[in-house]
């Protein structure tokens, strides 16, 4: 008779034998970053030609190759577009949970373009240019986004829509927790609560969901993927919640009444600064009120420094360096799915940054170009080498 | 120089056309000139703004850059929102020295910014900097195509008024002149001409009453002779005349 193995997620014992590979894989694309002397040659280039040269010699030679487009906006589509090969490729490999752990990444690129799909429906754009601009990573099946702006923008259509449609997408949990809090709070129909919530608060509402959901899944799966993946959603969800007062002030979402309501709700429910934090937060009116709430959590309170006195580096950027910091971290220890975020968020840093250097070399705007998070850089300032 | 009858009456005439295309091309000189001072103004205002606005463009596209960087990609959502302008040119009519100008006024509809929360979750600061960098850009460029356009009219109007103005000196005013110059030397001639025929027929008068004096007091001769020249023997009767005393009627 076999006692049954009590099997830990991470452990060392069946890790690799589901997960090995993928992990493999993860391991061999942190290769294909551009390392600190590809970003010194493409600081140093004059041109965009002069930077679809340089990347030849780089991990991206098979994608600029074959495009002839050289505007930023082309090279961005061109390392999403190697990123999305990348990740489907993993995505394939893999077994449970880490499939369902690889869609819950993708799940926040779905909720944008839901978004997008939805506003473009009620303008009345093209579906086939409303398609184009969705991010591939959050593709759904074609049929169904098809016919998301289909549907008559009027409350039956809307009401119609979201049973048939959103319920059966793997975001469809989300929009009915969020439909259920504003009907309760609004009493109005599906349709007005999109039409008169900005897009950008559904969205918020959304991620929020989204981030409690997969801290859930996390922490259910144990082992060093819940320490580790923990400590990187809580640190999302603060960024959010800060960047959410910061930037409600002067808008309608800081009026006394609005707070407590609408702001507080879109704060996420994980995180270190939940619940004492956001509930301070929530009282918030102006920048000098949020200073003190970061004044007694020392993370932030750095951060908080950095973009009150500095007028060099701006809030984003410190928290981009923060989120950089945290997620080569991830790569660091073996056994967990931590590395498979931390690869797509830090690809994504890596194209913001290239974006970042064609537009300044486009714009002649040289003093300016240094101003990016490098990724896995021997010189960053928590390696203990000098930014150069 | 032939059709026109070299009268007096169309002398003056003349003289008055020649008055009025005088006067109207001393005022349409004054014109002239005022516009070409406001054209000088307006050359070196559209030369500053365009100075600025090159350093402006390229200010408010590096800010977008940023915002992107900092925000990611908020274009589309941007350009898939309701777009109600916030912003509004209004056109107005300047008057330069009779000259109607076009003129761009800019003004706020009051419209509040639909994309308020846009960059809710990262950038938002970067996005406020956006809106007010391109806000002012949008000012110049509104400032700069309302400078170009009326620029553009009062050159027009210039090159019409320096048009009538040299008509006027080179064409109108000689061509009258020319006229009152032959009217004046026509009536000059037929004054002439009558003084001169006045002349001959006072002197052809003076002889003919030299003639008639003379043959006067040649009569006057002959009578005396005559008289002189009577018989001893009274007669009588040949010293009566008949007409002498009034109470003979025979």
């Amino acid at each position: 008779m076999t006692t049954k193995v009590q099997m830990v997620h991470g452990g060392m014992t069946d890790f690799n034998i589901y997960h090995g590979y993928p992990e493999a894989l993860v391991r061999g694309m942190r290769c294909s970053f551009l390392s600190d002397a590809d970003y010194h040659h493409l600081t140093q280039c004059e041109s965009l030609d002069d930077i679809k040269l340089n990347l030849a010699e780089s991990d991206y030679s098979a994608a600029v190759a074959d495009s002839d487009n050289l505007t930023p906006s082309g090279f961005q589509g061109v390392a999403v577009q190697k990123m999305v090969t990348e990740f489907t490729y993993l995505r394939t490999q893999c077994v449970e949970p880490l499939s369902t752990f690889l869609d819950f990444i993708t799940y926040e690129y779905m909720i944008e373009n839901i978004m997008l799909l939805l506003k473009g429906a009620l303008s009345g754009r093209n579906i086939n240019e409303l398609l184009a601009q969705c991010h591939p990573l959050g593709m759904f099946k074609a049929s169904t986004m098809r016919s998301i702006p289909t549907f008559e923008p009027n409350a039956r259509g809307f009401a119609d829509l979201y049973q048939t449609v959103l319920v059966d997408t793997p975001v469809g949990p989300y929009f009915a927790m969020f439909l259920q809090e504003s009907s309760e709070k609004g009493g109005g129909a599906v349709r007005n609560v999109i039409e008169e919530v900005e897009i950008e608060i559904i969205k918020s509402s959304l991620i929020k969901y989204w981030i409690e959901d997969f801290y859930q899944f996390c922490m259910k799966l144990g082992g060093d993927t819940a320490e580790i993946m923990g400590e990187l959603l809580k640190v999302r969800a603060d960024t959010n919640a800060i960047n959410i007062t910061l930037n409600s002030f002067g808008t309608s979402l800081n009026e006394p009444a609005m707070r407590i309501s609408d702001r507080k709700r879109l704060y996420p429910s994980v995180g270190h600064l939940y619940p004492a934090g956001t509930a301070m937060l929530a009282d918030v009116s102006n920048e000098e009120e949020l200073g003190r709430v970061l004044e007694l959590f020392p993370a932030y309170s750095g951060i908080w420094n950095i973009h009150s006195t500095g007028n060099d580096k701006s809030i984003d950027d410190a928290f981009y360096e923060r989120d950089v910091q945290q997620l080569e971290l991830a790569f660091e220890g073996q056994m967990h799915f931590g590395v498979f975020y931390a690869y797509v968020k830090l690809k994504e840093q890596e194209i913001r940054n290239l974006v970042w250097i064609t537009e300044c070399v486009l714009q002649q705007q040289k003093d300016e170009i240094e101003k990016f998070v490098p990724v896995f850089s021997f010189h960053a300032p928590w390696r203990g080498g000098k930014k150069k | 120089m032939s059709e026109v009858p070299p009268t007096r009456m169309n002398q003056q005439v003349y003289k008055g056309k020649k008055k009025a295309a005088e006067s109207g091309h001393k005022l349409l000189k004054k014109k002239a000139d005022a516009l070409k001072v406001k054209f000088r103004d307006y050359a070196k205002m559209i030369a500053e703004t365009k100075g600025t606005m090159a350093s402006d463009a390229t200010t408010a596209f590096f800010s977008l850059t940023q915002a992107e960087y900092a925000a990611g990609n908020f274009k589309q959502k941007v350009a898939e929102g309701t777009l109600t302008a916030r912003v509004r040119v209004g056109a107005g009519i300047d008057n330069v020295a009779g000259v109607k100008l076009p003129v761009f006024s800019v003004y706020e509809t009051g419209a509040v910014a639909d994309n308020q929360s846009l960059g809710l979750v990262g950038g938002g600061k970067k996005i406020v900097a956006v809106r007010d960098k391109f806000t002012v850009f949008l000012n110049q460029l509104i400032k700069l195509a309302s400078l170009q356009t009326s620029f553009v009219t009062l050159d027009e109007a210039m090159k019409v008024t320096n048009r009538r103005v040299n008509a006027l000196e080179n064409v109108t005013i000689p061509k009258i002149q020319v006229v009152l110059d032959y009217i004046e030397r026509e009536l000059d001639e037929l004054e002439r001409e009558d003084f001169t025929r006045l002349k001959l027929v006072q002197s052809k008068k003076e002889v003919a009453e030299k003639l008639a004096q003379a043959e006067a007091t040649k009569l006057r001769k002959v009578e005396l002779l005559a008289k002189a020249n009577m018989p001893n023997d009274e007669d009588i009767t040949a010293q009566f005349c008949a007409q002498d005393d009034e109470d003979v009627v025979f």
